[in-house]
């Protein structure tokens, strides 16, 4: 008999905690993206995942707001220590989605449905946002019980009976298990093709013919598809001897300090767990202060977490925690039970003294948790966020990134494209970009290296011979003498000791507006410079430095 | 608060440093970047010195940034081995002087690896505060031309430049040597090094490291072109 769980979402929760009203069009971005969007936005068409300017030209007048995932963290604190007062162990997934074993509160407050109305009731006394809760037998189930709840009316709940979640579950399509399956959107993407278009059909399928050809992330999407619990059947017990934690001599007050050692706790324990082949689904992240304080969160992720994920988990439960200090939150309306307490109580006197991570429960690394949440460093995150504040300094067009054009000249092969207007971040988006799939060889490009300097423009030049005599270019390509000195745009007239060419160039000669046709020289000067040189309309042109 | 911010203040001493390719790293008082100091590039092959020196550390996952220098070749720097995902160049406009401080100290906020040229008439008072947020935020500025050449922590010259592979009238621009010479505040005794920017195969290297089938293949190869 699988478990059963109580998911509890908050549609679009970095909206919410914006604090944007819900009944606005409001829209929240990252690196260009719709993260969140409100539900008068969503009516008008924008969804997550779209360009920023796709979700403008959808609704025009919506408000734009850069996501702050820390922002998201401290609002969901008040949410999550009202789940706290059913059960003493919340699971966090990330901020607006939380889940909790349904069995003990269940059967207190008087059954699935009682606990789920409780719940709505409690959560819409601490926030405005919509709830969705949902209760199943298995995570992914009631996961997707409460987005269906959420998406519906507001605050009223799915409860799937004990049992019923393999045919809740079937006829629904395999995008969820990207979703929130964490299963990789490729390979629900060759579900798809294969015709395996709804869960129930995937789940269909023999478990061992699965694994043999879709290798351990296929029989982790077969047997979410089932509908029931997603571990394994022999789950791993956790290995408490794994706990990392690092105390305090002098108490610490500020987040940077304890971040950068959870950082360093984070790279411990995955190197640990790598070492033995394992991967940590769920931690447990506790911190205490030297007045006993303390603040204790359960971390889940299907797909495993990397470090970074880790630290990020980290960092929402510290911001949270000693946000509660610097806002002097008052005392919650009720008793808190078990470990949510101290963060309960919201009122930090002291500073942290112990910080402890400790894998709860891990399962066998299938090596897929590669770029789920691992993939983007601090340094993009970094560099994304600059790139908006600069546009916002020099506009659009000032801040470029490259994107291939193809061409047979330096300046041609490459664009520049307004970095706002592309993903950054995206692989798939990049290598497009940069060299898309199906650019061909460009035959006739001259060999590396290339010029460093290529400017806009091409410069008039002079290059003369040993006479003094301007040398020609013949029908051929062939040149009058031997070039002497280069003169760039009137400037001083430098001696030539080395030059190649021509390569000649006769581009779209079927188009006599755009038809252009040239030879190319490399020509070095005795000061080591060398230059791309161009012979066109009868003139020399310097097109590019090798600078 | 920030990830990066939290460690410059407590990072050790592997971490105050960006890698730099090894040929060039005899140039650098530690032998790599450090973070935080400005580096001026001059000479006819500044322009690939300074991508030069950012290569290792934007392979590394670093993004580099290119202030007003329109003109960059995009291919060369692909060539030398820098990722163009983590390039991004930023144009000031037309008045280049007036916003330069400004765009820089938002530059440096975002990005370890900084490539600029001082516009003329900028003062030092100017200068100063933008090498000190540089290692505010501990990035690395590589400026390129004269202008910063006087106060930078270090200075790199190319100050010979040999191009292999042409001769008059034949062959094509296959392999630079450039012999670089570092002076400047950190570098009290000048250093020279002579480096292949580009080497016949194509990558960075120390002249006379360059190995047999590398110069078998620059003797002999001919390569197909036009």
């Amino acid at each position: 008999m699988a478990r059963r769980f109580v998911t509890v979402w908050c549609p679009d929760w970095p909206v919410v905690a914006a604090g944007l009203p819900p009944d606005e069009p409001a829209i929240v971005i990252r690196a260009n993206r719709v993260v969140a969007r409100s539900a008068v936005a969503a009516a008008e068409g924008v969804v997550a995942g779209q360009r920023r300017r796709q979700a403008q030209q959808c609704c025009p007048d919506a408000t734009l707001v850069d996501h702050d995932p820390g922002r998201d963290a401290r609002a969901f604190e008040p949410v999550v220590q009202v789940i706290g007062r059913f059960t003493p162990r919340v699971e966090l997934i990330e901020p607006g989605w939380s889940c909790l074993d349904a069995r003990g509160p269940s059967r207190y407050f008087g059954g699935d449905e009682g606990l789920a109305a409780r719940l709505v009731a409690a959560i819409g006394e601490v926030t405005p946002a919509a709830v969705g809760v949902g209760v199943a037998d298995g995570r992914f189930a009631s996961a997707i019980a409460a987005r269906r709840s959420g998406a519906g009316l507001d605050g009223c709940s799915v409860v799937v009976a004990p049992g019923g979640s393999p045919a809740f579950v079937a006829p629904l399509p395999v995008a969820w298990l990207h979703q929130l399956g964490e299963i990789d959107a490729e390979l629900v993407g060759l579900f798809a093709r294969l015709g395996l278009a709804r869960l129930g059909v995937l789940a269909a399928l023999p478990a061992a013919d699965v694994l043999a050809r879709f290798g351990p992330p296929g029989s982790r999407a077969h047997r979410l598809a089932k509908g029931t619990d997603d571990r394994p059947p022999a789950g791993s017990e956790p290995p408490q001897q794994r706990a990392v934690e690092r105390v305090f001599d002098d108490p610490v007050t500020d987040l940077g300090p304890l971040v950068f050692t959870g950082k360093q706790l984070a790279d411990e324990l995955v190197a640990g767990l790598s070492a033995d082949g394992s991967v940590c689904t769920r931690l447990v992240i506790v911190a205490e202060t030297e007045e006993a304080e303390r603040t204790e969160r359960v971390w889940y992720r299907a797909g495993g977490m990397s470090a970074p994920a880790m630290v990020e988990r980290l960092r929402w439960q510290l911001d949270g925690w000693l946000g509660t200090f610097a806002n002097h939150a008052g005392d919650p309306d009720g008793p808190v039970r078990g470990e949510e307490r101290a963060g309960g109580g919201g009122r930090i006197r002291s500073g942290v003294v112990l910080l402890r991570l400790t894998p709860d429960e891990v399962r066998r690394d299938d090596g897929d948790q590669l770029g789920l949440w691992g993939g983007r460093s601090a340094a993009d995150e970094r560099a994304t966020r600059a790139v908006t504040r600069l546009a916002g300094l020099v506009g659009d067009e000032g801040v470029l990134v490259p994107a291939w054009r193809g061409g047979r000249l330096p300046g041609e092969r490459y664009d520049w494209v307004s970095a706002t207007s592309t993903d950054l971040i995206d692989a798939d988006d990049t290598a497009e970009r940069l060299r898309p799939r199906l650019a061909g060889p460009w035959p006739g490009t001259l060999p590396a290296p290339s010029p460093a300097v290529v400017p806009a423009a091409v410069r008039p030049a002079e290059l003369v011979d040993v006479a003094g005599r301007p040398v020609v270019v013949g029908g051929r390509g062939e040149l009058s003498a031997a070039p002497v000195s280069l003169t760039i745009d009137g400037g001083r007239a430098q001696p030539v000791t080395a030059w190649a060419g021509p390569w000649p160039l006769d581009e779209r000669w079927w188009d006599p507006g755009r038809r252009r046709r040239l030879a190319r020289f490399q020509v070095v000067t005795d000061d080591g410079g060398a230059h791309l040189v161009l012979a066109e309309h009868r003139r020399w042109w310097v097109a590019a430095w090798y600078g | 608060m920030d990830l990066a911010a939290a460690v410059a203040r407590t990072a050790l001493a592997g971490e105050r440093t960006l890698p730099v390719a090894a040929p060039l790293a005899p140039l650098l008082p530690d032998g790599a970047l450090v973070r935080g100091r400005t580096v001026a590039c001059q000479g006819v092959a500044a322009t690939s010195l300074a991508l030069a020196l950012t290569v290792e550390a934007t392979s590394a996952g670093g993004w580099l940034a290119v202030v007003d220098i329109p003109w960059l070749g995009v291919e060369a720097a692909g060539e030398l081995g820098i990722p163009l995902e983590r390039l991004v160049r930023v144009d000031p406009g037309p008045e280049r002087r007036q916003v330069w401080a400004d765009l820089l100290a938002a530059v440096l906020d975002g990005f370890d690896l900084v490539v600029t040229r001082v516009p003329a008439g900028i003062g030092q008072g100017t200068l100063r505060r933008v090498r000190s947020r540089a290692q505010a935020r501990g990035a690395v500025l590589i400026t390129l031309g004269a202008s910063d050449g006087a106060s930078a922590d270090v200075m790199m010259h190319t100050a010979t430049v040999t191009w292999e592979g042409i001769a008059a009238g034949h062959g094509h621009l296959r392999a630079r040597r450039v012999g670089v010479e570092s002076s400047g505040r950190r570098v009290p005794v000048p250093r020279r090094v002579d480096v292949w920017l580009p080497g016949p195969d194509g990558t960075l290297g120390v002249v006379g490291d360059v190995g047999p089938a590398a110069q078998a293949r620059h003797c002999f190869e001919l390569r197909p072109v036009g």
